[in-house]
């Protein structure tokens, strides 16, 4: 039995934690400090660190609370990958070091930096504001407390998973466009987002989706899928952002944004030549205008390097068109019919 | 600063209602949420198992009485009876308000809220979500809080009463983000802190932060806590970290097993088995353990939590949380192989001294929830009652800090005082003498705690409880704060947090010398009978000088005769 098991002891190692210092009173920028401390297995890096901080140095700052994967404080990169450091193993940390047994701890990125380890949550905690991430009950006030409201189990299974958030914020530190745009609402607040508008008791999903389909809204995502490949919890957070897409084409048409025209503009390309006539697309998307104004210097540099797009008539439909095209077609309609029944 | 009307410190589940509700009471209030965490890290989000109320959509013959008599006899008769009224009956009408405004409920088939059975409980009344049931509760009341543009202060450390002659002017609190200390006046403040089972340290299922630290403010500013003593310890902590599994994996099916492969359970309680009443069952565990039957481990004896018959199914579908958090800690998936469990110190029973309207003694103080006492858990809380005790206390408080806060006038905290409290924290920096390490006091104040103030109890071993607690009160006056920065502090922070552990565990450890009985939680073997005649009445703890001055309170009785409590 496991108990025979137990009674030998748990190897244990020397490994040094590489972490992310910046005190923002005496430090001009961050740096590094390493501590090398023996470890047992089993034992995750949040309660290495709390050893550091209780053992060897108490000046180390980082945020704890639950210590057990619920509450979500305790976020940074380990090894530069976003997670949570009270359910991540020590021992599996090893087998990813670039440094042989030195293991890299450096704060979360995409959030103002404020000491250590520690990073501002409020811009996160700003866009749940600006977003609307709550219910607004089609239920009012007063007469709220007599009655449920009866949920199938089949809407219940729409945002369950959603509900797994813990708001860590690992997904907005990995988020590949909130590194270049900190604008950008942010994988978390999508998944919030999507969370409310499939809900049956809420009453302001066009409201909610009228914000999101601005700009630095759901159409700036470009796929990457890093948060849904670092999320925690597991939550399938490209579902979400694909479902509020498709919400938004159903319920503001394709020609609402810019985001749906280039998703307009995709789909059509794809129908017509199995692939995409890049030189027109940013006409399609934003307009004749706007592409004038912003990508003229652009093009002009694609030019020189001779890494200009072929003109439209030069792009010759892909090989084996008609047969794509028949497949495509069926796609098309296979997806309509399940929309259909799943609004039954 | 203009005074605020109230000001709330902690934004768990009854720091949260209590700030709904007093938006809705009054919405001209000028309210304020102070926390130490984001309001979102609160520890309700760890409860898994869900909240009681008899809205008997699973069974349909049960009945708010029922829901009653369960409480007051899982609470050994030791439970308020007109509080543990009111905590039943405004239990379906808050389980619905909550589902009104967006929690997300599990369903049953009929799609109304899912119910399930919990230990100690006649009929399957708790209403759960999967085994994130506080988890969604907390976001749904942030979600609503921001909504309505509650005034939050996060990341704010709250340090003491600002008093004159005994009259309650305002809070002091440390801004961690800035290591400042500013003042809070206020007409009134409801203290939410949680609770302050964190003082048994590694035997302690609760967050790093469950430090009473506000309780402590109210102790050390001469508000009387009430039953400190009866701390419950949760029968089924993972073994290495005192990490709790839900009662939810017992309440879905799951055996206890000691090292013979017995379910030992059938000798305690034949009829509930694994669902018996949380100090039961705890007790059971610590005595097959005792006498020899329990698993080794070099992080201790412990027994088996065995799921592996429910199947992969169900365990994944209602279970996943506790499947993940096994896995990541004790290296075990429940599917294949049993968890190993011990019992962990979970929940404070005893609290601030309150009526059932969340007043404390002192004009314009008021609390709830788990920092509270009012007392509807008795000496021992039935599971699915905690969420519920917030939920339901939380809005009775915050709506009874609304309609009251006109009635007192405020008065300006000083920049003496502010200038006072700051000279006391750079003080933690150069201490007299020699050094002590707070993480090697802290780890010690658990050890004495488990060892002679645990499940058992009697009293040499709480005398050696007690005299530890004073040798560690000296050893602190020594401990130093190493990091001498202001931004974002956290050593400072959990020294502070030590100090209000060890002023709150002298309180629990007197009571617990005193009260010689044993009733729910609070088992002496000296005294291992019950004493209705002697020790049915509440234990009130104030400070006097820097001691515990213990004293008492009868318990408010009704429909109920006390009876023995068997299962």
């Amino acid at each position: 039995m496991t108990g025979a098991k137990e009674a030998h002891t748990e190897p244990k190692r020397d490994i040094t934690l590489r972490v992310h210092r910046f005190n923002p009173q005496v430090d001009g920028k961050p740096y590094f400090d390493d501590y090398t401390i023996q470890v047992e297995k089993g034992i995750t890096v949040l309660r290495a660190l709390n050893y550091i901080k209780e053992h060897v140095d108490a000046s180390v700052s980082f945020r704890a609370f639950c210590q057990a994967g619920i509450c979500g404080s305790c976020g940074m990169r380990i090894n530069g990958i976003s997670k949570l450091a009270c359910t991540t193993q020590v021992w599996d940390e090893l087998d990813r070091c670039k440094e042989p047994g030195v293991i890299r701890i450096e704060p979360l990125r995409n959030m103002p930096l404020i000491k250590d380890l520690i990073v501002d949550m409020d811009p996160l905690v700003d866009k749940m504001k600006h977003y609307s991430n709550w219910v607004v009950s089609s239920m009012p006030e007063s007469r709220m407390g007599k009655k449920e409201f009866l949920v199938s189990e089949e809407e219940f299974q729409k945002y369950d998973k959603a509900t797994d958030c813990i708001l860590c914020a690992s997904c907005v530190s990995e988020c590949t466009i909130l590194r270049a745009h900190k604008e950008y609402v942010s994988p978390a607040i999508l998944l919030k987002s999507y969370r409310m508008n499939v809900d049956s008791r809420d009453s302001i999903h066009d409201a909610r989706l009228g914000e999101l389909v601005k700009d630095h809204g759901v159409w700036d995502c470009t796929h990457c899928y890093r948060c849904q490949e670092t999320c925690v919890k597991h939550i399938p957070i490209m579902d979400a952002i694909h479902g509020i897409r498709e919400d938004a084409l159903e319920v503001r048409g394709v020609k609402d944004s810019s985001g749906a025209k280039h998703a307009e503009a995709f789909m059509s390309d794809i129908e017509k030549k199995g692939k995409l006539v890049e030189a027109t697309l940013p006409i399609r998307t934003n307009g004749m205008a706007w592409t004038l104004q912003n990508l003229l210097p652009m093009a002009m540099k694609m030019i020189m390097k001779r890494r200009t797009p072929p003109p439209p008539p030069l792009v010759k439909p892909a090989k084996g068109i008609k047969k794509f095209r028949e497949m495509f077609r069926e796609m098309t309609e296979h997806v309509r019919a399940e929309k259909k029944s799943h609004k039954k | 600063m203009k005074p605020f009307d109230i000001v709330i410190v902690g934004g768990g589940g009854a720091g949260l209602y209590a700030a709904m509700e007093a938006m809705k009471t009054n919405p001209a209030l000028n309210i304020a949420v102070l926390s130490k965490v984001y309001p979102n890290r609160s520890h309700t989000s760890a409860a898994q198992g869900g909240a009681n109320a008899a809205l008997a959509n699973k069974a349909k013959d049960d009945t708010v009485e029922l829901h009653i008599f369960d409480t007051i006899k899982g609470s050994d008769y030791l439970a308020d009876q007109d509080a543990v009224d009111i905590l039943c009956s405004e239990a379906p009408k808050i389980i619905r308000e909550l589902d009104n405004i967006g929690t997300p409920w599990s369903r049953l088939e009929d799609n109304t809220i899912a119910q399930r059975p919990f230990g100690g409980a006649g009929r399957p009344r708790c209403c759960y979500c999967a085994d994130k049931t506080g988890h969604t509760i907390l976001q749904t009341l942030y979600e609503q809080c921001l909504k309505k543009g509650v005034f939050f202060f996060n990341e704010y450390f709250a340090l003491q009463l600002s008093l004159h002659d005994s009259r309650m002017k305002g809070l002091i609190a440390m801004n961690m983000k800035t290591g400042k200390i500013e003042a809070f006046p206020a007409r009134t403040v409801l203290f939410a802190t949680g609770g302050y089972a964190k003082m048994y340290w590694n035997r302690s299922s609760n967050a790093a932060g469950n430090t009473g630290d506000g309780q402590a403010i109210a102790y050390r500013a001469g508000i009387p806590l009430k039953d400190m003593e009866f701390v419950q310890f949760h029968p089924t902590g993972l073994r290495k970290s005192g990490l709790l599994v839900t009662e939810g994996a017992r309440g879905e099916g799951g055996y206890l097993i000691n090292a013979l492969g017995e379910r030992f359970m059938s000798r305690y309680a034949p009829e509930k088995m694994e669902l018996g009443p949380r100090d039961l069952v705890s007790r059971s565990i610590e005595t097959e353990i005792l006498q020899g039957r329990g698993f080794d481990s070099p992080a201790g004896k412990y027994v088996h939590l065995d799921l592996t018959h429910l199947g992969a199914d169900l365990i994944k579908s209602r279970l996943p949380q506790i499947r993940e958090m096994s896995m990541y800690f004790e290296g075990v998936d429940p599917i294949d192989e049993p968890i190993p469990v011990r019992p962990t110190a979970h929940y404070s029973m005893g609290g601030i001294d309150t009526d059932n309207y969340g007043r404390t003694v002192m004009d314009g103080v008021y609390a709830a929830g788990e920092c509270a006492c009012v007392s509807v858990h008795g000496a021992n809380r039935l599971g699915g009652n905690s969420l519920l005790d917030i939920l339901v206390f939380g809005r009775i408080a915050g709506h009874t800090a609304a309609e009251e806060a006109g009635k007192f006038e405020p008065s300006p905290i000083t920049a003496d005082e502010i200038a006072a409290t700051e000279a006391r924290l750079r003080s933690y920096m150069q201490p007299s003498g020699h050094f002590e390490r707070y993480g090697i006091l802290r780890e010690e104040l658990g050890q004495t705690l488990g060892q002679n103030v645990g499940i058992y109890r009697e009293a040499s071993k709480i005398r050696k409880g007690v005299a530890d607690l004073r040798e560690l009160q000296e050893r602190f006056t020594h401990v130093r704060v190493n990091d001498t920065s202001d931004v974002f502090n956290t050593n400072l922070m959990q020294v502070l947090e030590l100090k209000n552990m060890l002023d709150l565990a002298e309180t629990v450890a007197a009571g617990a010398l005193a009260r010689e009985e044993s009733r729910g939680s609070h088992t002496r073997t000296d005294f291992p009978q019950r004493d209705d005649e002697k020790w049915h009445k509440h234990t009130i703890a104030t400070i006097e000088g820097d001691r515990v001055k213990l004293g008492e309170k009868p318990v408010t009785m009704g429909r109920y005769e006390l009876q023995e409590r068997t299962y």
